[in-house]
């Protein structure tokens, strides 16, 4: 651990550290562009120069290019350095426009802070500044390249770390110019984060454009609530809006990026939709009213038929301290609780949050990890960034095999064996045992060479999705990597789950939780009573046909949510609560880690759309349209008549639950905390054979882009979200007599739909395989629930 | 100077090329004879350090010494690059060389080749050097066919494949390390040093990049011995001889091969017949358009990397350009900065940004329309583009400009007081 | 785009070599070579051959200044505008080229015959003035020299 001197202060830093790094340490921001911890030194802005006065290196050197070492004595004012840096903003600024007043970058800009403590303010360059013609990119990122700094970090962002190849950098001299070879989308599903690291306004926010100054943005640090990945995110409103998000940086999740998702799903805080005042059978009241109605309701069927006649539903997008409180509630009356209504990702989770333990692997984990093999999982769609992931790792030198019957795309190396679903277990014991030769040999082959890989490799981690292995094959996951395990070399495991809460809903649920025994409960009356907690069970079972029957037989259903759900919309009674933007709270992600979220905004209804038009607004109130949204946890506290304040609920939870001690020390914007212990896993319940079938079976999927709730429900992504598809092997389609392209019809147990075909040589045969994509005809192909007969036919002539 | 040893122009003969019968009926490929029967790989690497060459391309770095940074003896993926990127304005001695004498470079590349145990070899040509590019692939073929190059070259278990690679323009290949980006397909940038093209070079193995004169010397060191070769020069530190060309406001404009260490004065008087016209010398660039002016009180200085530093400048590719007294600095420098300005890759600030604001400031003074204070911006932008940049383009570039500053700023404070040009009637 | 045989070629060495980029600017004036000058088609042929994007071929396409992206006359003129040809008259060659084709350095003539660029030192210092057309240098340039090498050079375009 080397020691230096900066500036006369004494610094000791890992080794490895550049000087710029160690500055950082002492509180010293040394002036920068290119450098950026995640894309590291290149040395070309030349603006962190500084006087190295002894040591093993002596000069004017660039800081973040320097590696610390003992004895260096580094000054940050020394004045020669000090002109350097003056000089490169006066360079950079030569050919910058007056832009500040029309730019979004205004407040948040690097360019405008270094250039203002670098001392510039006239410009003496009269010379005609060099120009460029901005390209259309999507509808994501606006590009002003006349603003440009060439500092290369776009490109590296975009190429480097992303994996894109279809933005870059072209011409030379003082011409460069970051763009794509033609106008188009930015392809990469990571294409935001250039705004992100642009430290200037060429690549700024559109669907942000113009809505805001920084300085009047309401930010606060946020966990992405669109995946089971935590991601740090940074949510900025104004106005009563939800204006956009960009990255908030945790080094063992997310790092510095997010995907778009996660960037442009925030939409359905705005959601004209979205349910903003308590309802009572569709009529307005207030809060107090809904509440004593829900009491009293309660209260009465518990009284009349029993505590097992009300049944309690959490979510996984819901907090852990809402969560809890519906526990406590359930507790409290003896009545039935389930935290997922969906059977086989309800078990995979507490599978998952039972048997994880020390195997568990942060991204940052994965990104240094040598070898990752993806049973069941599809990084794009279940957790995108976890696609980023891997990819560090394979820059790294690492290797990532994927057995998936998906064509599964990474911005990376891979390979990939297409197995049908019914082969996942297997191959999960097959790796475990080091024996393929139950496999036809082709697959046999590539399952022994992974086997070897995975005796030769040092930090192996297995990665599977909930969709595709259930509750048995995430057992058969974990068993494996029990078995690969030693103690010098422990194989690790990353689960990919369904909600951003699923973990923790996960290790809150009773043992006997049972969520398709809930459903005949509620089918053959034993429930009357069924009160969602930010959960639908009428879009989110695998079999929405079977669960909507069953529901229909409710007498009572009570909701609570933000989002314009069936649920909502059949509720007998509605409690409209906050949006994770608007919240405090706290969140499980899929590796166990605790992550608390503060609120950006108050809810209510954007300004904009108050006046609808008309001015001023002919309604006057005290309270701010749409302000009456409240958080699930403050709804549940007051439902138990308990006055409680977050910090103290969080106190209580750690007191009640061993596993989540320091949740309440939590701090904001830091690395969170991996919960303490494991979860319980799930009582066993006799498995429901799988229906025989012939012909082609249908596979539902997630998607990037589409099928996750909160982001379905988002503008922005609407542009970019596929019309209906399914994707088939050529094989499948020759025997058919199908082709690339036709519009087919798709006929599933739950209805008809319009479908473009793909064809795909990397799927696994047998298979159709359709993305959930909601709001669409293919809105009922709820993943996780194992196959689907279905069949293909052309449409019929109109 | 007819006496003057031709070792690298030993067989230029005007409007002719030299292939494999002229070549060897004159010694070719005895040194590749010596090197392969005579010496292992670790002695001819000796015998080179001990003949004190130096760099040809310009920066005159030891090749003996850059040769011993390299891991002959690592078993695997290594490669020789030869730098024919000769873009230098002023030079073009390499051009002359390959016109007239290709196989001169390719034994030269197997020996070194050989010597650095390196089993693949690239010379890279610059676009417009077509005729030297088609030269080689001649040289090459014969080679191979003659047992000279490819597998087991005269029965020994040494093995070398030798590439032509063409370019497509831009000065800055000739930087190495951009080369070696532009071998691979990449956008050619430089690369930060350390790690050194030595450790990872091309494709990131092991990698040594000479000039082509640099490797055109080898086979003679070889054949002639390497206390022969030192004794050529005429200085004490100087070793061989040295291609010259002169260029500029000279009666001739030869490219001659003459000692190491030759005056100054000797090349433009003698070689190059004086100033034309019967004009005066005022001022002259020793080694291509990056090195520092010399003016009249300096043309005694010997021809070596030595002595020209002494002097305030560099030996650089030692090709000279001459200005007699009708040239304006000013607009001399400006000629030569747009150049660097028009060359720069655009990667990093001083060059990409930099250089076009001192073309801006040259151009106003020039024009007649500078200022004083102008000229104490130029003398800031110098001293902070020089040593601040990520290679040595830009540095080349304040090589003019600074000794613009230092020799003539008379010159440039005339072009402000009188609003013009000194050197304009008009 | 290229002829077959080229284009066997280049998609042989491609499947074969380790780093198949390392064949883009042979590729790249393979496609000028043929086609005059490379058109977006070239570039998209060329990464098909390469097995990369179009926008990484663009990336070293628009590097370099003897690749054109944009069409050229069927001979272009490349005048050094260099130190020592500034020494000895280019700047008054190039008034007389401009003035003798009609065009402005970057114009190509209205025949479509010559496309004028300037272009950095030849390594013709020697035979200053100097220029390039195609691939071949012409030196010790006076206008005289110059009407008879452009006849020279129309005849050749014509037949």
């Amino acid at each position: 651990m080397p020691t230096l001197t900066i500036d006369n202060q004494s610094v000791t830093v890992p080794a490895g550290t550049n000087v710029l790094e160690a500055a950082k340490g002492l509180g010293i921001v040394i002036p920068h562009f290119c450098y950026h911890e995640a894309l590291g030194a290149v040395g070309a802005c030349r603006l962190c120069a500084m006087k190295f006065e002894a040591g093993p290196v002596k000069g004017i050197q660039m800081a973040c290019m320097v590696e610390a070492k003992d004895e260096m004595v580094v000054s940050t004012v020394d004045p020669v350095a000090a002109e350097l840096r003056a000089h490169v903003i006066e360079w950079l600024m030569m050919n910058h426009p007056h832009d500040c007043p029309v730019c979004d970058e205004g407040g948040e800009c690097q360019l405008q802070d270094m250039t203002i403590a670098g001392g510039h303010s006239i410009r003496r360059f009269r010379g005609p500044k060099r120009t460029f013609r901005n390209q259309e990119l999507g509808p994501f990122v606006v590009q002003e390249m006349n603003r440009c700094i060439q500092c290369y970090r776009c490109v590296r962002t975009y190429q480097d770390y992303c994996g894109g190849d279809d933005f870059g950098v072209m011409g030379s001299r003082d011409r460069i110019f970051y763009g794509r070879f033609k106008e188009g989308r930015l392809e990469s599903p990571f294409s935001g984060n250039i705004i992100d690291v642009c430290p200037t306004g060429v690549f700024t926010d559109k669907p942000f454009r113009f809505k805001s100054r920084y300085w009047d943005l309401e930010e606060a640090p946020s966990i992405c609530p669109h995946c089971s990945l935590g991601c740090a995110t940074i949510p900025g409103g104004r106005y009563r809006e939800l204006q956009r998000v960009r990255s908030g940086v945790n080094r063992e999740v997310n790092g510095f990026f997010i995907c778009d998702r996660g960037r442009f799903g925030y939409g359905h805080t705005n959601h004209p939709e979205r349910p903003r005042t308590p309802l009572l059978g569709g009529r307005e009241v207030s809060w107090d009213e809904a509440l004593s109605a829900l009491r009293e309701r309660i209260a009465q069927t518990v009284a009349t038929h029993g505590p097992q006649s009300v049944a309690l539903l959490g979510s996984p997008r819901a907090t852990l301290e809402a969560n809890e409180l519906l526990r406590r509630w359930a507790d409290e009356l003896g009545c039935r609780l389930q935290f997922e209504i969906h059977p086989q990702r309800d078990r995979a989770a507490r599978t998952l949050a039972a048997g994880l333990g020390d195997k568990a692997r942060s991204l940052e984990e994965i990104r240094n990890a040598d070898l990752l093999i993806l049973i069941g999982a599809d990084p794009l769609a279940e957790g995108p960034m976890l696609a980023l992931a891997l990819r560090q790792a394979v820059r790294a030198g690492g290797q990532v095999a994927i057995l998936d019957p998906r064509p599964v795309q990474l911005p990376c190396a891979a390979a990939h064996l297409p197995l049908a679903p019914e082969q996942l277990i297997p191959a999960l014991q097959a790796l475990a045992s080091g024996a393929a030769a139950a496999f036809p040999r082709q697959q046999a082959i590539v399952l022994e060479g992974l086997i070897r890989q995975l005796t030769q490799s040092q930090r192996p981690v297995l990665i599977g999705g909930a969709d595709l292995l259930g509750e048995a094959g995430m057992a058969a996951l974990l068993a494996a990597a029990d078995k690969l395990s030693s103690p010098e070399r422990p194989c690790g495991v990353m689960g990919l789950l369904a909600g951003p809460n699923s973990f923790g809903g996960a290790l809150l649920s009773p043992p006997e939780a049972d969520a398709d025994g809930l459903l005949d409960a509620i089918q053959q009356k034993t429930v009357k009573a069924l009160i969602c907690l930010e959960a639908d069970p009428f879009s989110d079972h695998p079999d929405p046909a079977r669960a909507q029957l069953a529901l229909a037989q409710l007498e009572y259903l009570a909701v609570l949510d933000h989002l314009p759900t069936l649920a909502v919309r059949r509720a007998d009674l509605l409690l409209p609560t906050t949006a994770p933007a608007e919240g405090s709270g706290c969140y499980v992600n899929n590796e166990g880690r605790l992550l608390p979220f503060a609120p950006a905004i108050a809810p209510g209804v954007p300004i904009r759309e108050t006046g609808h038009g008309d001015h001023p607004p002919r309604s006057f109130s005290r309270e701010t349209p749409g302000s009456q949204p409240r958080p699930a946890w403050a709804v549940l506290a007051d439902l138990l008549n308990t006055s409680i304040d977050l910090i103290a609920l969080r106190h209580q939870i750690e007191q009640a639950f061993p596993s989540f001690a320091g949740l309440a020390a939590l701090p904001l914007e830091g690395e969170g905390l991996r919960v303490n212990g494991p979860g319980i896993a799930p009582a066993t319940v006799a498995a429901v054979p799988a229906p025989a079938s012939t012909g082609l079976r249908l596979l539902a999927t997630e998607t990037l882009f589409g099928s996750e709730l909160l982001s379905a429900l988002s503008p922005p992504l609407a542009t970019v979200t596929p019309a209906p598809f399914v994707l088939l092997h050529p094989v499948e389609a020759e025997t058919l007599g199908l082709s690339n392209g036709l519009q087919l019809r798709l006929t599933t147990p739950f209805g008809f739909a319009s479908v473009a075909l793909r064809l795909s040589e990397e799927m696994a045969r047998g298979l159709i395989i359709a993305p959930r994509l909601r709001g669409t005809a293919l809105e009922n192909l709820v993943p996780g629930g194992g196959l689907l007969t279905c069949s293909l036919s052309r449409e019929e002539a109109p | 100077m007819s006496d003057a040893p031709q070792l690298l122009f030993k067989n230029r003969r005007l409007g002719e090329t030299t292939f494999l019968d002229g070549y060897q009926k004159t010694g070719g490929y005895q040194g590749l004879r010596k090197a392969f029967k005579e010496m292992t790989p670790a002695e001819v690497r000796e015998t080179v350090k001990v003949a004190g060459l130096r760099g040809r391309g310009g920066a005159g770095f030891s090749t003996g010494l850059k040769w011993s940074f390299f891991p002959a003896d690592q078993p695997g993926e290594k490669y020789l690059v030869c730098n024919g990127d000769e873009m230098e304005p002023g030079t073009w001695k390499d051009r002359e060389l390959l016109k007239a004498d290709p196989h001169q470079l390719v034994e030269g590349m197997i020996i070194s080749a050989y010597a650095l145990q390196a089993p693949v070899a690239y010379i890279f040509i610059r676009y417009a050097y077509e005729e030297c590019s088609r030269n080689l692939e001649q040289a090459i073929a014969e080679a191979k066919a003659a047992g000279f190059l490819g597998k087991n070259i005269l029965g020994s278990d040494y093995s070398l494949e030798l590439h032509v690679h063409r370019s497509a323009g831009r000065y800055i290949l000739g930087e190495e390390t951009a080369l070696l980006n532009g071998l691979e397909g990449k956008r050619p940038n430089p690369r930060s040093k350390p790690p050194f093209p030595a450790q990872r070079g091309l494709f990131d193995k092991p990698t040594t990049v000479n000039n082509v004169e640099t490797i055109a010397n080898v086979p003679h060191i070889l054949s002639g011995g390497a206390q022969w070769y030192k004794g050529l020069a005429l200085t004490d530190g100087g070793a061989g001889t040295k291609l010259y060309g002169l260029s500029g406001h000279l009666e001739h404009t030869p490219c001659v091969e003459l000692p190491v260490g030759i005056p100054l004065r000797t090349l433009v008087e003698q070689v190059g017949g004086g100033v034309r016209g019967g004009r005066k010398f005022k001022a002259c660039l020793p080694g291509g358009a990056s090195t520092p002016f010399l003016t009249a009180d300096q043309l005694d200085v010997a021809m070596d990397f030595d002595p020209i530093a002494a002097a305030g400048s560099r030996l650089g590719t030692g090709c000279v350009t001459v200005f007699d007294d009708t040239t304006c600095m000013v607009a001399a420098t400006l000629n030569l900065n747009r150049f660097f300005a028009r060359e720069s890759c655009g990667w990093c600030t001083p060059c990409r940004d930099g250089l076009p604001m001192v073309n801006w400031l040259l151009e106003k003074i020039e024009r007649g329309e500078g200022t004083m204070d102008d000229i104490a911006m130029l003398k800031d932008q110098q001293r902070n583009i020089s040593g601040r940049s990520f290679c040595a383009l830009a540095e080349g570039a304040m090589g003019p400009v600074e000794s613009l500053l230092r020799l003539f700023m008379d010159e440039i404070e005339d072009h402000v007081k009188l609003g013009r040009c000194p050197l304009r009637t008009r | 785009m290229l002829p077959d045989s080229i284009l066997l070629e280049f998609q042989d060495r491609a499947a074969t070599i380790d780093h198949p980029m390392e064949l883009v600017v042979d590729l790249l004036r393979a496609i000028q070579e043929q086609h005059g000058w490379v058109p977006d088609e070239g570039v998209e042929l060329a990464a098909q051959i390469l097995g990369t994007s179009a926008l990484k071929v663009e990336e070293i396409a628009t590097f370099y200044d003897k690749i054109f992206r944009q069409p050229v006359g069927k001979r272009v003129i490349h005048l050094c505008d260099s130190i020592c040809c500034w020494t000895r008259e280019a700047e008054a060659i190039l008034a007389y080229l401009q003035q003798k084709l009609g065009i402005a350095p970057g114009e190509t003539t209205a025949d479509g015959l010559f496309t004028l660029l300037p272009t950095c030192c030849l390594g013709a210092c020697g035979e200053a003035p100097a220029m390039m057309i195609g691939l071949t240098t012409y030196g010790h340039l006076t206008p005289e020299k110059i009407d008879a090498i452009l006849e020279q050079q129309r005849a050749e375009v014509a037949r």
